[in-house]
């Protein structure tokens, strides 16, 4: 039997461009957290730009050789930007390592001006962020249009390295969230609306473009295993904190908390997509919204409530792991939930959490759509 | 001796303790060690203070340093402390630098172990954001070329993606194809230039709210009462929730004030006023005669944070009430006992100096009747001509004594009681070149003696 063709190199350097910058993004949020002190060169930060790199050099690289070498095989299928020509993926992936290398000197200059950030959205960070997303978007855009012109095993390869691809973007994206995903905000009306804002879009887009049984729950089992591996290897290293004041005693890497359920809103999505392949799109997105929140709320809410309990402080939850910076009266190191909202304001923001959903889960079927037919 | 310490990175423009004039300059005891240290806070918070020690003798081998804030919860829990690096052209000098992290009544905890085993010592830093955000303009322009390039980059990737992305390989677009992908370049581009107007805003708002934390001095407003009183009242712009009633004793006064006659600087008074009420000081003036005067109020928060207020005050001539208690000043023409040795050597800006008086009696011979003035040997201002800089120093350097208190383990001001030499040294570096007045004064038989000296700095 003919050994099935090898996944191109690109697509390769894509996949460890997108784990690189989001370990390090996660390394770099847990640096800050038990470490507190970095500099540019920092590891972390090391293996964030290191997936620049990667991911604008090779897709760099594609460009150039399908552009100047006319015998090149992505010739035929290239899209053409500025006289270049390359797959549209790879165009998306290079703007994203051109953001993300942007951001360096911005990001320096903003903490000389205007000190060292304590919190993850700064306008730097959001240039850094749009980057890596777009290398994340671009990786999936490049996988896509081979696989929708690939047929049989190699199909199916590409389709597995494209939910993988998608599972990365929903780490990043919640990476992104983690002010507003805290433990002690997860009774919070407003944690739900974000997360409602973001995460059905990638949800639909990739259901609609991927040909497997279980794209959301893949996806989203690629997010939950990738910050539970955190939660259980980040802790098994030693570290201390180089900045002051020090209100907890550190003494390994604090990981960035238990993932979010996303696992269960993403299963019953796949279940209703998979009955519904017919519907209005509209009609879908409304049903899709609810569910989704309806479904992440029932799961995550007691389970936040667990989290809190004693029986979370172990290496498997991880709730026993505090930032040097916690004061003992704050309410993480009381195990006690941010009263943020009044019951009206946390149903009015749970309405609007479907709303967003609906919204969300609308452009990520129209996305997911036009996904599928891409072919260059 | 002590004149090798590297220049400031940047030296910032004001400063809460003394009056644009960050940089403290500290002498101390750790243990059996005699140290100089000399730290340049940052001009943003949270940022990065520079730290240079100097041991008087050899036999130091590690030098350890650590951030921490002056007193409360974060005093408690010290991070993990930095290695100070020894300078390889001089043994006895060691270097660092340390993060703040938050502004406020900060403190450097110092630790040696040599061959006379371990020493400690704290030294009280002010950590306050004073330096306004500016970018240089060949970043700026890198930066806004980068910006165009993604931008133009985006709306082109946008339009590619509806003209040939999901053709066929090898088909090329039909017109129709073409024509929305240019309204689809257009409408993303028009995306793009709201989201990076909104960038801007955003941008906006985060420098307005750094603004908000950028160090806001006290306002001080000055004027005279029936009987020649002089009432102070402090006026507390908000800042991150700091208070005026919470003021603690520096050797045993809660202000120390000077009043400096201006442009000629030919009379200064440090005076002592009396809390009134919550921001509200009183001093009787003594016989001063008429002009304009610059005020510089020093006070310390009870959690060690310095703090010199400004102000003016157009004076007539004053019959005054005959100066008491450690009131002191008079104006030219100065004591001719107190001599500058080494006046002629050259001053250079960002450089620690030690400023060496000697006083003579009046035979020529060393004086021996030298006193503590409020419990320190002498006490020295720093002023510019232009009053930009101010700085109020002790023998032991630019800390305030309450501040040092806060910190010390043992009475800072312990040795000082033993007879004093004829001779007084003030650790001070000038923050930037220009002309300088030197105002020294020292305390021999209960009289208060001030003499004047004028220094150029390079």
């Amino acid at each position: 039997m003919a050994r099935a063709a090898a996944l191109p190199w690109y697509l390769w350097c894509c996949v460890l461009a997108v784990t690189s910058s989001m370990a390090g993004v996660h390394w770099d949020i847990s640096w800050h957290r038990s470490i507190g002190r970095d500099t540019f060169w920092s590891p972390p930060h090391l293996a964030i730009y290191l997936g620049a790199v990667l991911a604008g050099v090779s897709c760099a690289c594609l460009i150039f050789s399908t552009t100047f070498d006319r015998r090149a095989p992505l010739r035929e299928c290239a899209v053409r930007i500025w006289g270049f020509r390359g797959p549209l993926g790879a165009f998306i992936a290079a703007w994203g390592g051109i953001a993300m290398l942007t951001s360096a000197p911005f990001d320096d200059w903003w903490h000389n001006a205007y000190g060292l950030d304590v919190k993850i959205l700064s306008p730097p960070h959001t240039v850094l962020a749009a980057g890596m997303i777009a290398v994340e978007a671009g990786s999936l855009i490049l996988i896509l249009g081979q696989m929708n012109r690939a047929a049989g095993e190699m199909r199916e390869r590409l389709e597995r390295m494209f939910l993988y691809v998608a599972g990365m973007m929903v780490v990043g994206l919640m990476a992104l969230l983690l002010e507003y995903t805290y433990r002690v905000l997860l009774h919070t009306g407003r944690t739900y609306r974000v997360i409602a804002t973001v995460i059905p879009l990638v949800l639909a887009g990739v259901s609609r473009a991927s040909g497997r049984r279980w794209p959301a729950t893949t996806v989203a089992g690629v997010y939950t295993a990738f910050l539970v591996a955190l939660v259980w290897i980040l802790p098994r290293f030693a570290a201390e904190p180089k900045l002051g004041p020090v209100y907890y005693q550190v003494k390994q890497f604090v990981p960035n908390g238990f993932p979010i359920l996303l696992l269960a809103p993403a299963l019953a999505l796949d279940l209703l997509w998979r009955r519904t392949p017919d519907w209005n799109r509209w009609a879908l997105a409304a049903v899709s919204g609810a569910v989704f929140v309806a479904v992440l709320v029932t799961a995550q809410w007691p389970f936040a409530d667990f989290l809190m309990s004693p029986g979370a402080r172990n290496w498997v939850f991880g709730a026993h792991y505090f930032d040097y910076d916690t004061r003992p009266d704050s309410y993480i190191a009381r195990s006690l939930f941010y009263p943020l909202e009044t019951p009206a304001q946390l149903r009015f923001e749970l309405a609007l959490a479907v709303a967003a959903a609906t919204l969300s889960a609308r452009a990520g079927l129209g996305w997911g759509e036009w996904m599928r037919r891409i072919r260059r | 001796m002590i004149g090798r310490l590297l220049p400031a990175l940047l030296a910032a423009a004001a400063a809460g303790a003394h009056v644009g004039s960050p940089d403290v300059f500290h002498e101390g005891s750790a243990g059996p060690y005699r140290l100089l240290v000399v730290i340049r806070p940052p001009a943003v918070i949270p940022g990065v203070a520079e730290v240079e020690i100097r041991a008087a003798a050899e036999g130091v081998r590690e030098v350890r340093i650590v951030p921490l804030p002056a007193s409360g919860e974060g005093a408690k829990f010290a991070p993990a402390p930095d290695v100070a690096l020894r300078s390889k052209e001089d043994p006895q000098f060691f270097r660092g630098s340390l993060w703040m992290m938050e502004a406020g009544s900060w403190q450097v905890r110092i630790t040696l172990e040599g061959e006379q085993g371990r020493g400690q010592m704290a030294v009280p830093v002010p950590a306050l954001a004073v330096r306004p955000a500016v970018m240089q303009k060949t970043l700026g322009a890198v930066l806004f070329g980068l910006m165009l390039v993604l931008a133009g980059g985006l709306a082109s990737i946008a339009g590619a993606s509806v003209r040939e992305a999901q053709l066929e390989p090898g088909s090329e677009p039909g017109r129709e194809r073409v024509k929305r992908a240019r309204k689809v370049t257009l409408g993303t581009a028009a995306v793009v230039a709201l989201a990076l107007y909104l960038g801007y805003q955003w941008w906006g708002a985060e420098a307005g709210e750094y603004q908000r934390h950028l160090y806001k001095p006290l306002e001080l407003r000055a004027s005279l009462e029936a009987g020649g009183k002089l009432v102070l009242r402090i006026e507390n712009p908000r800042w991150l929730g700091r208070r005026v009633d919470d003021l603690a004793a520096d050797h045993g006064h809660l202000m120390h004030l000077f009043l400096v006659r201006m442009q000629e600087m030919d009379a200064l008074w440090h005076l002592h006023p009396e809390q009134s009420g919550p921001g509200v000081f009183r001093q009787p003036l003594p016989a001063v005669p008429a002009g304009r005067y610059k005020i510089f109020a020093d006070v310390v928060h009870r959690d060690g944070l310095p703090e010199t207020m400004t102000g003016e005050i157009e004076l007539g001539a004053v019959a005054g009430a005959p100066l008491s208690g450690d009131d002191s000043g008079g104006s030219a023409p100065w004591s001719q006992a107190i001599t500058w040795a080494e006046s002629s050597l050259p001053l250079v800006a960002h450089r620690v100096h030690w400023f060496r008086f000697r006083v003579q009696d009046e035979q020529g011979r060393p004086a021996e009747d030298l006193e503590l003035y409020m419990g320190m040997p002498g006490h020295a201002v720093f002023l510019k001509r232009d009053a930009s800089v101010f700085a109020h120093v002790h023998p032991s350097g630019s800390a305030p004594m309450a501040a040092v208190q806060l910190l010390a383990a043992a009475d800072p001001h312990a040795g000082h009681a033993a007879q004093l030499p004829p001779e007084v040294s003030f650790p001070y570096g000038f923050p930037s070149p220009g002309d300088y007045r030197i105002f020294v004064q020292l305390k021999r038989r209960g009289r208060v003696e001030t003499a004047a000296f004028d220094a150029r700095v390079e």
